[in-house]
């Protein structure tokens, strides 16, 4: 009897012990010491929340070398390499950067692992329709037409060893805009390591890359957006560590003309704007340069082929959204994430 | 006797283990609830830093820079109300009232955030 009751008391002892604890874990929660910034760069707002190490002057160095990068790699503006390259098309080869040739590098593969869904001679359907500029507009069918001629991925040539590339024909365009804020990403991991930081997140215009865990040792939450809904409202957690996360969606940059709406992600294959049926296409990968570059490959190749590519590559997974609100995940994402979309008229597709 | 004893300990135990996880949640509310601090920046400066929880009445400030803005601000809640920028963005955020919430005009230069971290999700993607 007097053994019962100790037993008991002692499970109690436990259980106020457990209670004590908690409540004191809740507290301390959010007592940890983040860093956080927001800047504007690459057209964008740039969140960066660090922990521990030299948080101050990581953080600033990022932000200098994600404006260096912008600078070398836009064709929004004047100077830099990639317009070096781009005004010599047709002409004569280049001597560029060991970092450009990378970037350019990347962008050839995955524009040819994609089928030309991703193409980064895109340039001159991107400036005819300037839909991320001050002068947007509808080309006409024959303008369209002349300058899809000039997108093909396999008329840049990059020679690696000599440190050149060139464009095969005056007129071609190599835009990075589809891939440049991912290697931004990937450069600010880099920058946060250097300074000894294990635990970080930057969120580049809604590219996120999470470096480590959190300092509690929980995984970063990222949200993916409801792409029909206002900015903050999201469809579904994922839990990551370690990872880049990159979203191509149709909702965040369009222009509207004659009561018709036109988003920037251009088919290079139709010169139009994408309509494969996705809405919104997510992908995490250890690298942010790759996710950045298959996200909008996916959102141009639609659900199936999408699927079919990114289940093709190894430490790559996605989320896709269709236009009929329908989620699907490739099998490994699943695993970490947490469906709440329902409430917004989504359905999560678990099952194929 | 013992049983009387073991009683009694437990339940002082539990009442102080009870007060202490009160007295912490209440902390814990206090204390957010005292430093719900927005602010609004342009580029990297600071246009004005407002306390949520200290406004008496609706405020409106006006943002002249590329483009006009108009920010407002009430008890607990801030947003872009109006916006004369090309894609609105900004505006369609709506209210921001937790922390870590932001709202992002990026034509303009031009963000709210409300300091501290965010309690449900870390970041959205988009």
């Amino acid at each position: 009897m007097t053994k019962k009751v100790t037993l008991r008391s002692g499970l109690l002892l436990l259980v106020c012990i457990i209670a004590v604890a908690g409540a004191g874990c809740r507290a301390g929660g959010s007592n940890t010491n983040a860093y956080e910034t927001h800047d504007f760069a690459m057209g964008t707002s740039i969140t960066q929340r660090i922990y521990g190490g030299n948080a101050q002057q990581a953080a600033r160095e990022v932000i200098d070398e994600i404006k260096r990068i912008e600078d070398e790699m836009t064709i929004n503006k004047p100077g830099g390499e990639i317009n070096k390259l781009n005004n010599s098309a047709g002409k004569a080869e280049i001597e560029l950067s060991e970092e450009t040739i990378y970037v350019l590098e990347k962008a050839k593969h995955f524009s040819s692992l994609s089928g030309g869904a991703f193409d980064v001679t895109i340039g001159p359907l991107v400036k005819a329709w300037d839909i991320l500029g001050d002068n947007p507009r509808v080309p006409g069918d024959e303008e369209l037409e002349s300058l899809l001629r000039l997108v093909d991925y396999r008329d840049i040539d990059i020679n690696r060893e000599a440190g050149t590339a060139s464009l095969k024909r005056p007129g071609q365009i190599a835009d990075l805009g589809g891939i440049a804020k991912g290697y931004a990403g990937d450069r600010t991991v880099e920058i946060y390591k250097k300074h000894g930081i294990k635990s970080a997140f930057v969120n580049l215009g809604g590219n996120v890359v999470a470096l480590g865990r959190k300092p509690d040792g929980s995984l970063w939450k990222i949200g993916i957006q409801d792409p029909r809904s206002s900015t903050g409202d999201y469809v579904c957690v994922i839990e990551i560590e370690d990872k880049a996360v990159v979203t191509s969606g149709d909702y965040q940059r369009f222009f509207e003309k004659d009561g018709k709406r036109y988003h920037h992600i251009i088919d290079p294959k139709t010169g139009y704007p994408a309509n494969s049926g996705l809405i919104s296409t997510t992908i995490v990968s250890d690298l942010s340069i790759d996710a950045d570059a298959l996200s909008t490959a996916t959102f141009v190749m639609g659900l199936e082929k999408g699927l079919e590519l990114i289940e093709s590559l190894e430490g790559v997974d996605a989320v896709f959204i269709t236009d009929d609100k329908k989620v699907y995940a490739t099998e490994n994402i699943k695993k970490v994430l947490t469906f709440s979309g329902e409430n917004r008229g989504y359905e999560y597709v678990e099952e194929r | 006797m013992l049983k009387k004893g073991d009683l009694v300990l437990t339940a002082v135990l539990l009442a102080v283990a009870l007060g202490a996880s009160a007295a912490i949640g209440v902390y814990r509310n206090i204390s957010s609830g005292l430093g719900k601090t927005a602010v609004i920046k342009h580029g990297s400066q600071v246009i004005k830093r407002v306390d949520l929880n200290k406004v008496e009445s609706p405020q409106r400030l006006e943002i002249s820079k590329e483009y006009k803005q108009v920010v407002l601000i009430e008890e607990g809640r801030i947003r872009f109300e109006e916006s004369e920028c090309p894609d609105k963005i900004c505006v369609k955020t709506g209210w921001l009232s937790q922390m870590g919430q932001t709202a992002v005009c990026a034509p303009n230069r031009t963000m709210i955030v409300i300091e501290g971290e965010p309690e449900e999700i870390d970041g959205v993607t988009y």
